[in-house]
């Protein structure tokens, strides 16, 4: 299983999104690139919504903290958008459509403003570069099991993956790499 | 002539004294750090298009092989006599067992913020600064035991289960597969929760702190624990005669592994060396 591959991912990746979702913000941005695109990210909002809704009913391991809303208005990159305060740890997940029609998109991730680099498992889970020996159902559920891990007053610090693709492409035979990194 | 790396356990004072001195000496130099943003750089996971040299593959026993080879050549040019130890976690098994001690590796962190404040990695004595990491954290993070939720060590029948395995591995090659040697050791499980960390995983999640992420070659013990599954490769080589590395040939074109894992003669980067090539190492070094 390669990663990247669809919109399927939204409801994977939220359709199980834990009970924090109750607290959680869902907004869009107004960047509309075109008529398919903005469909297509209406329909992940919807599909935002209806897990919440689900969520509630089924509330999931993961988070023994109460979380609350989070004030103020979201205006950073990407189409979709949920954040929650965990453990006193801004969490913010966001979509974030590719334009030119180069794949589905991809999931970005940061915990108090500095982003998550997340990696995706075979099996359809999460896994982040603060607990890379297990992995998560959503990127959410993954963003939660680094802010655990997260000891007092540490911030994360921005490990992009940088050269590494692309060298490892340049020594091993082609195919891109994915676009799953958060 | 081969080296001898031995138990943690049996080390003598003074061989605890050197490998300490020689790990504080290329940490000093800036050696070190090389280390750990190679074991970082080189961390893909299976659901990615990339290669994966080092985990969720096969070639996670043979790369980390070379890791610790190079580790071990940093070390022994600071002092010839140095080896690395290995650390056997189904007998020393609590928090105050070999590595733990106060002249090796020091204790688990604080309560607080995990932080470790014994031996002589301990952040206070200004020896072992974290430059490469998850986080802005300087010192050195441990949570031995997982003490809010508390795990054991694998045990020497679930390492059993993986040694009685003869076959190295099986496709698809990654995280999922339930057979072969290989992710039996390594320790991708299914399910969830504490039963899916198995053997090699489960230990990186004992010991906590930053052994669980990307930068876990800043705890020295990734080396003691590495070593210990070096060996359970010359274990079930010795138990398995004539079993050798899979797969013998790169999965072709059709293959969704295609250009995602190497097989037996391929080079594994960053270095210019093959499985193949690191499957002996009985003219280099052998386990007490």
């Amino acid at each position: 299983m390669v990663g990247g591959t669809g919109g399927a991912r939204v409801e994977t990746g939220t359709g199980t999104s834990p009970a924090r979702t109750a607290t959680t913000r869902t907004s869009t941005t107004a960047t509309s690139t075109g008529t398919t695109a903005g469909s297509t990210r209406r329909q992940v909002t919807r599909r935002l919504l209806a897990s919440a809704a689900v969520a509630v009913m089924a509330p999931l391991v993961g988070a023994s903290r109460p979380a609350r809303p989070v004030a103020g208005t979201w205006d950073g990159p990407g189409d979709t958008a949920f954040e929650e305060i965990y453990r006193g740890r801004l969490i913010r997940v966001t979509w974030t459509h590719r334009s030119g029609g180069a794949g589905p998109g991809e999931w970005h991730v940061t915990v108090d403003d500095r982003p998550l680099h997340l990696m995706r498992r075979a099996d359809g889970t999460w896994l982040s570069v603060v607990d890379h020996y297990q992995s998560y159902r959503t990127p959410l559920e993954a963003a939660r099991g680094a802010v655990d891990e997260l000891g007092p007053g540490q911030r994360l610090r921005d490990l992009a993956p940088g050269p590494v693709g692309d060298e490892l492409r340049r020594l091993h035979m082609g195919g891109a790499h994915s676009g799953v990194h958060a | 002539m081969a080296y001898t790396r031995k138990d943690v356990g049996k080390l003598t004072r003074e061989e605890r004294r050197r490998f300490v001195n020689a790990l504080l000496t290329i940490k000093r130099r800036g050696e070190y750090d090389d280390f750990v943003r190679t074991h970082i750089r080189y961390f893909t996971a299976d659901g990615e298009n990339g290669l994966r040299p080092a985990h969720m593959a096969p070639s996670f026993l043979p790369w980390h092989r070379k890791f610790l080879l190079e580790l071990e050549r940093a070390l022994r040019r600071v002092d010839s006599s140095v080896t690395v130890p290995y650390w056997d976690w189904t007998s020393d098994r609590t928090a105050r067992s070999a590595p733990w001690s106060e002249d090796l590796l020091g204790g688990t962190g604080r309560r607080s913020d995990q932080q470790v404040t014994t031996g002589p990695f301990a952040y206070a004595h200004g020896n072992w600064t974290l430059k490469e990491g998850v986080t802005d954290g300087a010192f050195l993070t441990r949570d031995l035991g997982r003490s809010h939720d508390p795990i054991q060590l694998p045990t020497k029948s679930e390492l059993e289960w993986a040694l009685t395995d003869p076959v190295y591995d099986v496709a698809p090659w990654d995280s999922t597969v339930t057979k072969g040697f290989r992710n039996k050791l390594e320790g991708w499980g299914t399910g969830r929760g504490s039963a899916s960390w198995l053997n090699h995983n489960r230990v990186h999640r004992w010991i906590g702190g930053v052994m669980l992420g990307a930068a876990s070659v800043n705890d020295p013990v990734f080396w003691l624990h590495h070593a210990f599954i070096d060996l359970q490769w010359t274990r079930w080589q010795r138990r398995h005669r004539g079993a050798r590395y899979l797969p013998a040939t790169p999965p072709g074109p059709g293959n969704a592994q295609h250009g995602r894992i190497l097989a037996r003669h391929q080079k594994l980067p960053p270095w210019d060396v093959t499985p193949d090539e690191l499957e002996d190492m009985s003219r280099i070094y052998r386990y007490a």
